[in-house]
């Protein structure tokens, strides 16, 4: 499913580095501390998107870390206008689908986006369908651990990280639409785990 | 005009809410969300949900040794391949604080005052939490607190747009750290109280010391361009990463 360049590190074309000059000493530690003040904002971002996708702290530890270095190496390819945050998230996926607990969960096949239009046949939606308890922070969580790990995926770069489909896209190395589509399941599948069921609270 | 009789689907509903669709689109679905209360009850279904997922999935905060050790490690990216000893409960701040001090008299200066400056910081927190005396701007209006500011400092800075899901400006203070003026904004995260100063980051407090907890109260720093940003707060640290996240990112570079 994915292409194996996308599994080497290569943090996105962005731009050429070949137009920049051989940086010397003052202006690379210039750029360390210009990465510094990119990447300190987001480390906690970082570690809890990398604690779900490896699902243990030593893990997600290593692959922040791993992630940084990485991204400290590959800077200079980085443009300054663009955005540094769907880049490292890049560097950061990447780097976990080299793991061993990322090449392990790429074993599991995630069967794309069958077409769904037949399961809502005539398209009203029912009052019934907004009925989802809210209330409860576990029961959601819950409801996230249970999520297909690429549907997770999607929706936690959506609304956690709060990053645009394009963004997400490119993160993910999938087209726009999927991009739609895999947060549009992802919600859907969320609303199931958590309608309350029948005559079980009155 | 018929669009407008058509129900949202899933993935437009799904679009809409996270503001995804163009403008026309966008103003079909209004149309048809003014005369249609399935459809209506469905995106303010999907926005609650939204926001609770923010919620929920802001889930794993890094434990205070590894926080340690990445923040040294993006600290001291230069030097590379020193191995980072597994540290515990000593914040980076602590560790180059230590450093310092076995260097030079200066270094001992720094961690010195750095120590103050959050004795500052937490007592200004406190001072907002107990006082109950409001602050002289009272105004979640981003629009409200950035204007009061003009002329009473030398510096001036943006505010979000919007914030992260259940962070709320409450009000703005002028105030001064170490002697220098500085904002200070309160914010609210799921109802814990947070003080945000900003200074200027030429001549303002040297910030790189300061330790990432006090009596309890986690102190976050960041900088931008020209700004250095500190919080203090009792809420976790993921959130109040978060929130000084965002405000870094309004910054602009020039």
């Amino acid at each position: 499913m994915f292409a194996l360049e996308a599994l080497i590190d290569t943090p996105m074309r962005f731009r050429d580095s070949s137009q920049r000059a051989v940086p010397d000493d003052r202006t690379r530690a210039a750029r360390s501390a210009d990465f510094e003040q990119l990447a300190l904002p987001l480390l906690a971002s970082l570690y809890n998107h990398a604690s779900w996708l490896t699902r243990n702290h030593a893990e997600a530890e290593d692959l922040v870390q791993e992630t940084f270095s990485k991204a400290l190496r590959a800077f200079d390819s980085f443009a300054a206008n663009t955005n540094f945050k769907s880049w490292i998230f890049r560097i950061l996926r990447n780097t976990f689908l080299t793991s061993r607990t990322g090449i392990a969960a790429s074993r599991t096949v995630f069967l794309e986006d069958t077409p769904h239009a037949l399961d809502t046949t005539d398209g009203g939606p029912t009052p019934e369908d907004n009925l989802i308890r809210l209330d409860s922070h576990a029961a959601l969580q819950t409801a996230l651990e249970q999520l297909d790990p690429p549907l997770r995926e999607a929706l936690l770069l959506c609304d956690v990280e709060e990053m645009k489909y394009r963004d997400i896209a490119l993160i993910l190395n999938i087209p726009i639409g999927t991009v739609m589509s895999r947060i549009s399941r992802a919600r859907r599948a969320l609303r199931d785990l958590l309608r309350p069921q029948l005559g079980e609270s009155q | 005009m018929t669009q407008a009789l058509d129900h949202l689907d899933p993935e437009r509903l799904s679009a809409y809410i996270d503001d995804e669709l163009p403008a026309s689109e966008r103003e079909v679905i209004r149309h048809h969300l003014a005369v249609c209360q399935a459809c209506a009850l469905g995106v303010l279904s999907a926005t609650q949900l939204k926001a609770a997922t923010a919620r929920a999935g802001r889930r794993f905060a890094p434990p205070p040794d590894a926080l340690a050790r990445l923040t040294a490690q993006l600290h001291q990216q230069p030097q590379t391949a020193a191995p980072i000893h597994p540290i515990r409960r000593i914040a980076w701040g602590a560790l180059a604080a230590a450093i310092l001090l076995a260097i030079s008299l200066i270094g001992w200066r720094q961690s010195h005052e750095a120590n103050n400056l959050s004795a500052e910081l937490l007592d200004q927190h406190l001072a907002s939490l107990s006082s109950g005396a409001a602050p002289q701007v009272i105004s979640t209006d981003r629009h409200t607190v950035k204007p009061w500011f003009q002329g009473r400092l030398p510096f001036s800075f943006n505010l979000p747009e919007s914030l992260p899901p259940d962070m709320t400006l409450k009000g703005a203070d002028l105030t001064y750290l170490k002697g220098q003026p500085a904002a200070l904004l309160f914010f609210t995260i799921h109802k814990h109280e947070v003080s945000v100063f900003l200074t200027q980051r030429l001549g303002g407090p040297d910030l790189t010391t300061l330790p990432a907890t006090r009596s309890g109260f986690a102190i976050c720093s960041a900088t931008s361009h020209n700004l250095r940003i500190v919080a203090v707060s009792d809420v976790n640290l993921a959130d109040l990463n978060t929130l000084l996240a965002a405000l870094v990112r309004v910054q602009s570079p020039a």
